[in-house]
């Protein structure tokens, strides 16, 4: 992929992120008290609700994606071969990939198998 | 302001391990250059003093170095702005030395090179022979002004962090001129400059720290060319291809 198209995401996930975490954090102790927020029943039923789960989803993704390219770029810096440039490139998409795996499969574990409300 | 004393840094690449700092009484005058007090050490202290230096009038930016930790131009820069009684002169960041302050730009111009900082046109055999006048309006010519004024003095080179840790980076200096020409009005190169700035190393490791724009003698903006550089390469279309080169017309012979 070219560089502006990975700069582009950089940006848009950039300013996304600002706006999901900001709102992430307004739920989770300005909105509703950190103790409400943090409290078995609220948490449940955040994963009973579509939104609640699609905005987990979204705010996973879209920060994951910010951070590893975010740590391509500073790596693309420290060597000029094209082998280090692909081999960062590699990483970063199974960085990508695992971590988002991993999160979803948090997400999902509490919606299916979770216990009931 | 009195009599002061220049630290030079002396190093020769083939013979010292590190550089090390000269030290030489300047005797000052009124109107006294970084320049001057350089070439007063070197006729009556120190013959073996190298530099590098032509036009003194900042024209020629052949006179690049660090004076008291900054990059500037000997030629152009007062030893009474520096307000200091001790004044260090070492050579430019970022360029191999040659020897004391003279360092090998031949790197710098080859970055420079590459970005083909040229009008490049499908017409050749107009350019050749031309047949009348590509003209230019005043607002048109507004947008790549100030970056004319580049003397190619690497100043903004040696500021740069990214050229310190990227060696691909093509730095400030290219960048900004590669904007210059794009454009340009009168230029069709456009498509063919994005392909060798949109890459790993490209326009895009412009982190804007702005020391470039900080420590250009001419005035020179290039931190803000290389951002709207950044924009046209991430809507992958010269200006010509948006119709700005429409505008551009032939006198009538």
């Amino acid at each position: 992929m070219r560089e502006s198209r990975l700069m582009l995401i950089q940006y848009v996930t950039a300013a996304a992120a600002v706006v999901l975490v900001a709102l992430h954090l307004l739920l989770q102790g300005v909105l509703v008290p950190y103790e409400t927020a943090i409290s078995f029943g609220t948490v449940l039923a955040s994963y009973r609700s579509i939104f609640s789960i699609l905005f987990l989803e979204v705010l996973l993704v879209v920060v994951l994606v910010h951070g590893f390219n975010g740590v391509r770029i500073i790596l693309q810096e420290l060597r000029q071969t094209l082998a280090w440039g692909r081999w960062v490139d590699l990483g970063t998409v199974l960085a990508i990939v695992i971590s988002v795996g991993y999160g979803t499969r948090t997400i999902l574990l509490a919606v299916l198998v979770g216990p009931s409300a | 302001m009195k009599d002061f004393t220049l630290a030079v840094q002396r190093f020769d690449p083939s013979t010292d391990q590190k550089p090390s700092l000269d030290e030489f009484p300047v005797l000052f005058r009124e109107g006294m250059t970084v320049l001057d007090a350089i070439l007063q050490a070197r006729d009556y202290a120190d013959h073996s003093i190298a530099l590098r230096y032509s036009c003194r009038q900042a024209s020629c930016g052949s006179c690049g170095m660090k004076i008291n930790g900054r990059p500037r131009l000997a030629c152009y820069t007062q030893i009474a702005e520096l307000k200091s009684e001790r004044v260090v002169v070492q050579p430019m960041d970022n360029f191999p030395i040659i020897r004391d302050l003279v360092t090998d730009l031949s790197g710098f111009f080859e970055m420079h090179s590459a970005l083909l900082p040229r009008i490049l046109r499908s017409d050749e055999s107009e350019m050749e022979n031309p047949t009348a006048e590509y003209l230019m309006s005043p607002e048109q010519l507004d947008r790549i002004h100030q970056f004319t004024y580049c003397i190619k003095c690497g100043l903004c080179t040696s500021s740069c962090p990214t050229v310190g840790t990227d060696s691909d980076f093509p730095g400030p200096q290219a960048l900004a001129q590669a904007y210059r020409y794009t454009m340009d009005v009168r230029d069709e190169g456009g498509a063919e400059r994005f392909q060798l700035l949109d890459t790993q190393h490209g326009v895009f490791r412009c982190h804007y720290a702005g020391s470039c724009s900080a420590v250009c003698p001419k005035g020179v903006d290039p931190a803000l060319g290389i951002q709207l550089l950044k924009r046209h390469v991430m809507s992958a279309r010269p200006p010509r291809a948006k119709g700005e080169g429409a505008k551009v017309w032939k006198k009538e012979p």
